[in-house]
């Protein structure tokens, strides 16, 4: 992806996520805080949303967010491959986050639980 | 671990020189962590079938087009069905037709005046095949 489309993105504020599914969207929070391979991924995910991913979801949406060049796979070490997330993947990430949070607080409101 | 590499064996071969000896150690962890075998398997069927439809979206389109053209030829055969049976069945009503009249006939001379029909104009009565008005 050339940078103007990483710029366009971000300025847009798209929610290039909202389609991916949750997976897309736990799999990138969890990239966030580092590069991973798959096993460490289902746990960290498992860890920090309760989650567990299972292995064939993993994988299809590892392809899923490559293909958008939200993440790039790192140099293999011995057989596992490590992915870290792209500029453009924080971008989607955050859009979507922000996307999110909006939903939060007018859910929060309508249900007279207050906006933060 | 047997179902597993089954499952595995459904991914496209590209996926397979790729991610399949990661997938397979992958596989291994999660059973070691309690994971039953069978549900890591049926993950990765799950995941053969998504992966094959995302990769070839030409068959997906190929199948969408052949399912509305056998859409659109069943409707032609049955609109053709109809057309051809329609003038049969109204040959077949035409001898029990003859010799009483017809509806709008008989409405037209019907003192109370039956909605739809009374404002009709004259223009719009057809002569039926036993020279009647109707």
């Amino acid at each position: 992806m050339a940078p103007g489309d990483v710029d366009r993105r971000g300025a847009g504020g798209q929610d290039v996520l909202r389609r991916a599914g949750d997976a897309s969207v736990l799999i990138l929070t969890s990239l966030a805080g580092g590069s991973k391979h798959g096993y460490a991924l289902i746990k960290d995910i498992k860890a920090f949303a309760g989650v567990e991913l299972g292995p064939g979801t993993l994988y299809g949406a590892l392809d899923r967010l490559e293909r958008l060049d939200l993440i790039e796979a790192l140099p293999a070490e011995d057989r596992r491959h490590p992915y870290r997330i792209t500029p453009a993947g924080v971008t989607a990430l955050r859009a979507h986050l922000d996307s999110i949070e909006r939903v939060r607080v007018a859910g929060r409101l309508r249900l007279g639980l207050g906006g933060i | 671990m047997r179902f597993v590499q089954t499952a595995l064996r459904c991914y496209p071969q590209r996926w397979q020189s790729r991610h399949g000896a990661e997938a397979v150690e992958l596989a291994r962890l999660l059973m070691r962590d309690g994971t039953p075998a069978r549900s890591i398997a049926w993950s990765y069927f799950k995941g053969a079938a998504t992966t094959r439809l995302v990769l070839h979206p030409r068959r997906r389109l190929r199948a969408a087009v052949g399912a509305l053209l056998a859409a659109a030829c069943s409707l032609g055969v049955s609109l053709v069905m109809l057309s051809s049976s329609a003038p049969a069945s109204a040959a077949n009503h035409r001898p029990s037709h003859e010799g009483r009249h017809c509806v709008a006939d008989s409405t037209a001379r019907s003192p109370v005046p039956i909605r739809g029909t009374a404002n009709k104009p004259a223009g719009d009565s057809v002569v039926s095949s036993h020279g009647q008005h109707c």
